[in-house]
């Protein structure tokens, strides 16, 4: 059915590898299509609870606890609300807010990309030791600073910026209207540059950030 | 441009990203950051940031659930779904097992009596035969499928082929239930549609032991 209505230089993926149908046959106890489902997913999801709560801890706690919810409750998935990939993000995201209202002071500026591996020596081999040292210190600034920022300013940060969505892609994982993405987007950088300390050469001026 | 023209458009349109401005906004932040020092600033801060944003978000692009994660699903995933399944077969044999329990008691039941029914005819023909043929201990005969009703009473007896009227004499009236087509075996004529009917019947069982004669009580 999808190779014949297929957009030329689209995937096509194949009816019984589509994210409901892998669904459908987990939810009757077939577990390599709950693990493609996973491994399909998990990487993205982590990556966003990973840049929301700052530690690979909690990440890995979300990422698991989205599937164990998908594990438990497969029926409540429903294909006439979206994909399985935004259902799932929305239970993340709903995971990843619990998880920074339970712990709202935890700010790990840890390196980690969660398998043990500093998350920054891999891209940064080719610098001197100098361009490394300032790239790494600028990289925990921003980290830390992003990880100041509430929940939804943080959440419009990570989406636009970090997951380099559009502001309706944002606007649709975060259940809300796109101007409210674009002006908690706005206050978002606003914040971060303040955080930032990047004026400190110029007069503060940024209104929304005070 | 204005300073504050400036900075909205520096966080509103892409923020951080001033190259994705159009051409005549683009050139009009730029003329105003080259007369305006603390918009260069802020436009190079804003460089800056966007810079450390990039090295943040490469710094994860490449993050990974930890493989324990996936065992740890796996291993949920199956003993979720193998529990259901056990639960589901033990249900499935307790169910069979009481079908099965039902069904024994059934067959059970019938054959107990199918038994007793052929128990009975068994017990009724052995009866006639006993009665009919083969001499039978009286005192048995009697207690078992006979009851004694009286031995002086001889009148209404029809006598039975090959006997004579003097062998009456002396002879026991008992009392027995058979079905009517029996009465074939004593040679009387017999209703065919009504052979299956119990009936009572008395006979005249002589010093020998054997049926002298019969008659049928009055209710019959």
């Amino acid at each position: 059915m999808p190779a014949a209505n297929a957009v030329p230089g689209e995937v096509s993926i194949p009816e019984q590898d589509r994210d409901d149908v892998l669904l459908r046959r987990a939810a009757k106890g077939d577990e390599e299509s709950f693990t493609l489902l996973y491994r399909r997913h998990q990487a993205p999801l982590y990556r966003f609870a990973l840049r929301m709560t700052g530690n690979a801890w909690g990440a890995e706690e979300v990422v698991q606890d989205v599937f164990m919810t998908l594990m438990r409750e497969p029926k409540k998935y429903d294909a006439a609300r979206g994909p399985v990939g935004a259902y799932l993000f929305g239970i993340a995201r709903n995971r990843v807010m619990k998880h920074l209202e339970r712990l709202p002071r935890e700010l790990s500026l840890e390196a980690h990309n969660g398998n043990g591996v500093g998350a920054s020596e891999a891209a940064v081999n080719e610098f001197t030791p100098v361009h490394w040292a300032e790239q790494q210190e600028r990289s925990q600034r921003v980290r830390a600073a992003v990880l100041e920022l509430p929940a939804e300013f943080r959440e419009a940060v990570v989406l636009c910026e970090l997951e380099e969505l559009s502001y309706e892609e944002a606007a649709q994982l975060s259940g809300c209207p796109i101007g409210t993405i674009r002006s908690r987007l706005h206050r978002g950088r606003a914040l971060l540059m303040a955080k930032l300390e990047i004026f400190r050469d110029a007069p503060r001026r940024v209104s929304a950030a005070t | 441009m204005k300073c504050e023209e400036f900075e909205a458009i520096g966080l509103e349109r892409s923020g951080l990203r001033m190259g994705e401005l159009d051409a005549a906004l683009r050139h009009a932040a730029a003329e105003h950051a080259a007369q305006c020092p603390n918009c260069a600033a802020l436009q190079e801060s804003w460089q800056e940031a966007r810079i450390a944003l990039q090295a943040l978000r490469e710094s994860t692009r490449d993050a990974e659930t930890p493989q324990r994660v996936e065992m740890r699903l796996r291993h949920e995933f199956g003993m979720r779904h193998r529990t259901a399944r056990a639960r589901s077969a033990a249900i499935f044999a307790a169910w069979a097992l009481a079908a099965a329990a039902v069904l024994f008691a059934g067959v059970s039941w019938w054959n107990w009596k199918l038994a007793q029914t052929q128990r009975a005819d068994v017990s009724a023909r052995n009866a006639v035969k006993t009665n009919a043929l083969a001499p039978a201990p009286p005192a048995t005969y009697a207690s078992e499928e006979e009851t004694l009703v009286a031995d002086n009473e001889v009148g209404n007896f029809t006598l039975l082929p090959g006997s004579l009227p003097q062998d009456v004499d002396d002879s026991a009236i008992v009392r027995v239930g058979m079905q009517r087509g029996a009465l074939s075996a004593l040679g009387l004529p017999v209703n065919e549609e009504r052979v299956s009917d119990w009936i009572q019947v008395d006979l005249l069982v002589g010093q020998d032991g054997l049926p002298k004669a019969v008659r049928l009580p009055q209710s019959q």
